[in-house]
């Protein structure tokens, strides 16, 4: 079994506070949220296992250690990445395929069905195979339509949002700045010059005093 | 389509610009060593970002070597030292796409250009048969795309996505040639798979000006102008956003700050610049 402070990136002699903050880093970046409708949505899940196992098993060697109470598992953030409705859907084996990302297998279905058949459903599932392929902005159109025709549907309108929250600035954990301005981190170049001035001071100082 | 994948340098350690100086360097070096010293000049910072993966990827960067710079003597430089083919490999793919653009550009650039591609291609052509008989399955990959890319150019009713798909599809089969295993494969396909998505889009966005002139092939020729931007902007971040997911999955040890600084900030920065035709800062600018 792999050392489960290696899977947490932290030294055997790290104190509680120290692990904890670790264990929340990965469990914010592996998060299904972040992974909602990936192709490595289950690749995400299997690490965020590892992460749970681990650090629950840190805490048990430790409680042990010190022979006090049990502590609360953290397991349990997994989830279903497909509405409720799939089993009743006249698109089962699409959704079947999509899952297992057989995308070409799940399109062939999606481009035999005729006009008339076209339903909402239809759009959402065309969106999603675009998207796994990773054609977000045919995704994007595929889903919006979707959206239009069945506005009420929660699924499709996740999953409309997920593709365009990618689109916006503050998608997950990743930052793109503010936009229009100059440097995406709003310093000018004075505040460079400064900070390596800063910057270089700390290390001198550093360098003489070992 | 060549130097947008950066670092934003004032956001770097100072330890780590050195090191990714070190691999340009490096990288540098080898290219003249394999080819000559001309195809240095097509050393690139997509070149080095390739390398740098590569290197960190199979772990085989084992400290660096000062020396001296082969273009400029009075200048002292390190080098990565590198205990596989990495260089090797990077400087390959640099000589094959060098070789395919001028290809290109041949039917698609104006007077002067073609004439000057004429002049230095038989050169290039010397280097490229000796790189795509040490790495084939490179060859075979940027072949694939170049004859893709036509085809699609070609078509009618052409959109961003599918303009994209072929460059996309090289680079997410460049990076899967260093899999290990199935997982790695999917994660290392779809990193690619965006990564070069970007790249292609970029690209375009920073053309768009000069093939409307020339009447080239643009995939965003069509968007109205008051949209560019924003439309732009949007299927950038979408590239950039599942690049970094498809990243956060990787075991990435060494060079890991860079690489960071890459996805975070020098990625963004260089399209911010690109899409709202902001001047380079000089501080980023220079190796």
């Amino acid at each position: 079994m792999t050392n489960p402070y290696e899977v947490l990136g932290v030294s055997p002699s790290a104190t509680d506070e120290e692990i904890k903050k670790a264990y929340r880093e990965l469990a914010k970046k592996y998060h299904p949220d972040n992974y909602a409708d990936s192709p490595l949505a289950d690749l995400a899940e299997q690490k965020m296992k590892e992460v749970n196992e681990a650090y629950d098993e840190i805490n048990r060697m430790r409680q042990k250690g010190k022979g006090t109470g049990s502590v609360g598992s953290n397991t349990g953030a997994g989830g279903s990445y497909y509405g409720n409705n799939a089993s009743t859907s006249q698109f089962y084996s699409v959704r079947i395929y999509i899952q297992r990302n057989m995308i070409s297998e799940a399109e062939k279905i999606l481009d035999g069905t005729p006009e008339g058949n076209r339903t909402a459903e239809w759009h959402y599932l065309k969106g999603m195979c675009a998207f796994r392929k990773g054609w977000t902005d045919q995704a994007t159109e595929y889903f919006r339509k979707a959206v239009n025709m069945d506005p009420n549907n929660q699924e499709y309108r996740a999953a409309l949002n997920n593709v365009q929250g990618q689109g916006s600035f503050n998608y997950g954990g990743y930052r793109t700045g503010n936009g229009g301005s100059a440097s995406s981190t709003g310093c000018s170049c004075c505040d460079i010059c400064a900070a390596y001035m800063c910057a270089d001071c700390l290390c001198s100082c550093c360098r003489s005093g070992c | 389509m060549f130097g947008y994948l950066r670092v934003q340098k004032s956001e770097l350690l100072v330890r780590e610009w050195n090191a990714y100086r070190a691999v340009y360097c490096g990288l540098c070096k080898q290219m003249g060593r394999d080819y000559s010293f001309l195809t240095r000049l097509t050393l690139s910072y997509d070149g080095t970002f390739y390398a740098m993966l590569l290197m960190s990827l199979s772990r085989s960067c084992k400290g660096f070597d000062k020396g001296r710079c082969t273009c400029n003597p009075l200048k002292e430089c390190r080098f990565a030292r590198c205990e596989d083919d990495a260089y090797h490999k990077a400087a390959a793919l640099s000589v094959i796409s060098v070789y395919y653009k001028l290809v290109d550009d041949l039917t698609d650039s104006g007077f002067w250009r073609r004439l000057l591609v004429r002049a230095v291609k038989p050169l290039f052509s010397h280097w490229h048969k000796k790189a795509a008989k040490r790495y084939p399955e490179l060859e075979q990959l940027v072949f694939d795309m170049m004859d893709a890319q036509r085809q699609v150019e070609t078509g009618e009713k052409t959109g961003v996505d599918a303009a994209a798909h072929p460059t996309a599809q090289m680079l997410a089969r460049v990076l899967s040639l260093e899999a290990r295993n199935e997982a790695e494969r999917r994660i290392f396909s779809e990193f690619g798979y965006h990564l070069g998505r970007w790249i292609y889009l970029i690209d375009a966005a920073d053309d768009l000006e000069k093939d409307i002139k020339r009447q080239n092939f643009n995939p965003f020729r069509d968007c109205p102008p008051e949209d560019r931007e924003a439309y732009e902007t949007r299927v950038l971040n979408q590239c950039l956003a599942r690049a970094y997911d498809a990243y956060q999955l990787m075991t990435v040890v060494d060079f890991k700050g860079i690489f960071d600084n890459m996805l975070l900030y020098g990625f963004p920065a260089k399209q911010n610049t690109v899409v709202y035709r902001l001047k380079e800062e000089k501080d980023d600018k220079s190796v």
